[in-house]
């Protein structure tokens, strides 16, 4: 699992946001099966490179995002109340892009109907359907 | 788990104040990173933490006592250039740490050794600053320290060494050591350091957890119509740390509270407004160049 | 905790110990020669060939060989008792010429001869093998002794050029990592001694069964021989230690600004200027340890004897510089920052 998992931390993206984006991504994509194990912190840590309390911090807030759960002594687990979990996380990631989408469509003038009318062409073009 | 509380610390060698009224808490258990140009007196707080500077005035606590010579037992340092003694084999320098330190593990320090591919047998004197730097690596983390302090432990080594102090320096983050270290190369702190502190001209001018500076810390750039614009106030906002304006440009360095700076500069008729993220580098260089430093710089709204 | 300096120690003694193994291989070389053409022998030989000498060998009860060379015609008698290794006591009595005082008394290492003259008829008693004083060997183990002494007087001037950040960390005080270094130069100063007393003992033992005579003024030349080396040290110490960015000049001009110091206290001063410059001297000479030195002085008698009263005022100033100068160069030693 730690194979999919890589931080750049030259970004001016928090660590630990990159550490949570990357295994949310990873759930969504079903690449991290529920109930499946995370590495310990240090290991993570020690594979990635960056501070373990960053790590901790990582896995912190992703257990308060209900995405893993830490049993003490065990470890941590992507939470592993059902299938429903993945598509809800895709969802997240997805409404992130867009958002960041918009906002950039806005910033730089575009009205409501222009950028309707770019959104369709772009779906049409990534989720093509037959014409009518 | 060793907090490190310096308060008050001064400094000076001849005239020119080497530290200069510097406090600062390091929490034990992680890594902390001190920052800062060439002279800030990052290796001056080092030396005075360890006592081999007396400082003019100021204190230095670990977990609320002074520093003690038994305590040495506990840290391990890494000074900014070799210190190691050129007529004396490698071999010879593990048995003399051998002989002063009583957790000292000389048989992790001669398998460290070995990855870094230094003969034991050699004389300092035939290695390179990069290998020098290697062997003091090795002696210092075979020594089952509580608190490192490393002075540019990456000095010459290659980055596939480097790498591997990083390592090294996580690993003991890991099994709740505190590291203390500085370095020029700033994508080394980024990575492994959870708290940095800036240093300039012996003063402390930043500090905090690298992810929260990065969390707070963004450019908000927007652009105007046309050169005549005023900006409403919003330079005078408290999170407006510094505001550059170049033409019909302007680029407001905010701390905390970005998305709403960037609704306001968007309300006063500002055209593609930004949010710009930024890298531990950028918040470094910001913070230790003068805000004039910037030819083309029109500093805050004088009033508005 | 000093493993630094031991190995400056061991390394110095290293040295030590292969010049004076040149030296005892060097003896070995002379012994050599000497037996095939210098030997006592040879020279008993030639005694006894010249013309009308009677020659008589005899083996007293204690197993002494007994040569007599009797030589009537020239009034000569030569005794020589041949007590093996332990060497022989020769009595000459020969006819007093001009080249004879009324007494003389020469010592020169074992060897003793003693002159006496009655009347027209002259004796000389020639003992090999006689008891070398300890003094010689401790000459010459102070020459070794304060070489070694100087060189190794910069333990703390050593560490401030470059090693503080490693000398200063350690988890002993700043204090007992002084005592430490200077104890450990201490051993090596008078080990040096010892080995050069050994190793000129072996040369001698190569030629004869040397013994060594330990009283009297010897036992103050071993006291003597072993405190002012050290006393030197601690003053060269304390000098490297407070000009410790310079401690390589401080070793190398001591010795003859000390002989500067010592003749210019010496001198007899003849005009205001040599008598001002004479006092300074003087002065600085009383914080130099060698000027308490006095080991012995040869009487009317050509036997050496110690003539001042003051030993013990003499060995204590010696003491107390090494005292006084250790505490300053540790004193300093405290203060150095990296």
């Amino acid at each position: 699992m730690p194979a999919v998992l890589t931080v750049d931390p030259r970004s001016g993206v928090p660590i630990y946001l990159q550490i949570i984006e990357q295994i949310k991504r990873s759930v969504a994509l079903g690449i991290l099966q529920s109930g499946e194990q995370l590495p310990t912190v240090k290991q993570l840590a020690i594979d990635l490179t960056v501070n373990p309390n960053t790590v901790a911090r990582a896995y912190r807030e992703l257990e308060r995002q209900q995405v893993i759960e830490t049993s003490p002594g065990r470890g941590s687990f992507i939470r592993s109340n059902g299938v429903t979990e993945s598509p809800k996380v895709a969802a997240e990631i997805g409404r992130d892009a867009l958002d960041v989408a918009l906002r950039e469509a806005k910033s730089v003038g575009l009205a409501r109907d222009e950028v309707r009318e770019l959104f369709d062409a772009a779906l049409q073009r990534w989720f093509p359907t037959f014409e009518k | 788990m060793s907090t490190i509380t310096i308060s008050n610390l001064r400094k000076s060698y001849g005239r020119i104040p080497a530290v200069d009224g510097f406090s600062l808490e390091i929490p034990g258990a992680s890594v902390f990173g001190l920052l800062g140009p060439n002279g800030a007196g990052k290796t001056t707080t080092f030396k005075c933490m360890l006592g081999l500077a007396r400082p003019a005035s100021g204190e230095i606590l670990y977990d609320g006592k002074p520093l003690a010579p038994a305590m040495f037992e506990r840290i391990a340092y890494i000074p900014e250039r070799s210190v190691l003694y050129d007529w004396m084999t490698v071999e010879e320098h593990v048995e003399m740490t051998r002989r002063a330190f009583r957790s000292f593990d000389p048989a992790r320090a001669f398998e460290l050794l070995a990855t870094f591919n230094i003969d034991r047998r050699r004389r300092v004197r035939a290695l390179s600053k990069g290998m020098r730097t290697a062997v003091m690596v090795a002696l210092a983390f075979a020594r089952n320290a509580e608190i490192l302090v490393l002075d540019e432990p990456t000095g010459g080594l290659d980055p596939v060494n480097q790498r591997h102090v990083l390592s090294l320096m996580i690993n003991e983050a890991a099994k709740g050591n505190s590291v203390i270290f500085s370095s020029h190369q700033i994508g080394q702190v980024e990575r492994a350091a959870e708290h940095i502190a800036v240093m300039d001209r012996g003063q402390l001018i930043l500090q905090g957890l690298v992810d929260d500076l990065k969390a707070d810390r963004k450019i908000v750039e927007g652009i105007f119509p046309d050169i005549t614009f005023t900006l409403d106030g919003i330079a005078n906002d408290a999170r407006v740390a510094r505001a550059d304006r170049t033409e019909r440009v302007v680029r407001l360095l905010v701390t905390g509270g970005a998305d709403e700076i960037a609704e306001r500069l968007a309300n006063a008729g500002a055209m593609g407004v930004r949010v710009l993220d930024l890298n531990l580098e950028d918040i470094f260089l910001y913070a230790v160049s003068p805000a004039t430093s910037t030819a083309d710089v029109v500093a805050k709204e004088t009033s508005s | 905790m000093n493993y630094v300096e031991w190995l400056r120690v061991r390394n110095l003694l290293k040295i030590v110990v292969i010049i004076l193994a040149i030296l005892v291989v060097l003896a070995v070389v002379l012994r050599i020669s000497f037996a095939r053409y210098m030997s006592p022998e040879a020279w008993v030989a030639h005694a006894a060939m010249q013309h009308g000498t009677h020659e008589t060998h005899l083996t007293l009860s204690d197993g002494t060989k007994r040569l007599i060379l009797d030589n009537p015609s020239e009034r000569t008698r030569i005794v020589v008792d041949d007590h093996g290794y332990a060497g022989r006591h020769i009595v000459i009595t020969e006819p007093t010429s001009s080249s004879h005082s009324d007494t003389d008394h020469v010592n020169v290492g074992s060897i003793q001869v003693v002159e006496s003259r009655h009347g027209t008829i002259t004796t000389t008693v020639i003992d090999t093998n006689g008891a070398v004083p300890m003094l010689y060997y401790m000459l010459l183990a102070d020459i070794v002794a304060l070489i070694v002494a100087t060189i190794l007087a910069a333990p703390f001037a050593r560490e401030a050029d470059g090693h503080l950040e490693i000398a200063l960390t350690k988890p002993i005080s700043r204090i007992r990592f002084a005592l430490g270094t200077i104890g450990a130069d201490v051993v090596g100063i008078i080990a040096a001694s010892i080995i050069t007393v050994v190793a000129f003992y072996l040369c001698q033992l190569l030629f004869e069964s040397a013994r060594v005579d330990f009283s009297g003024i010897n036992t103050r030349a071993i006291a003597m021989g072993i405190a002012a080396p050290l006393a030197w040290y601690a003053m060269l110490c304390a000098a490297t230690t407070w000009l410790h960015r310079s401690y390589g000049a401080v070793l190398g001009f001591a010795w003859p600004v000390v002989i500067l110091i010592a003749v210019l206290s010496i001198i007899n001063p003849t005009n205001v200027v040599a008598l001002f410059i004479h006092d300074v001297a003087w002065v600085l000479a009383r914080i130099i340890p060698f000027s308490y030195v006095q080991f012995a002085s040869p009487d009317s008698h050509n036997a050496l004897i110690y003539q001042g009263g003051d030993f013990a005022r003499r060995l204590s100033l010696e003491i107390l510089l090494f005292v006084v100068y250790g505490a300053l160069a540790i004193w300093k030693w405290q203060r150095l920052e990296a």
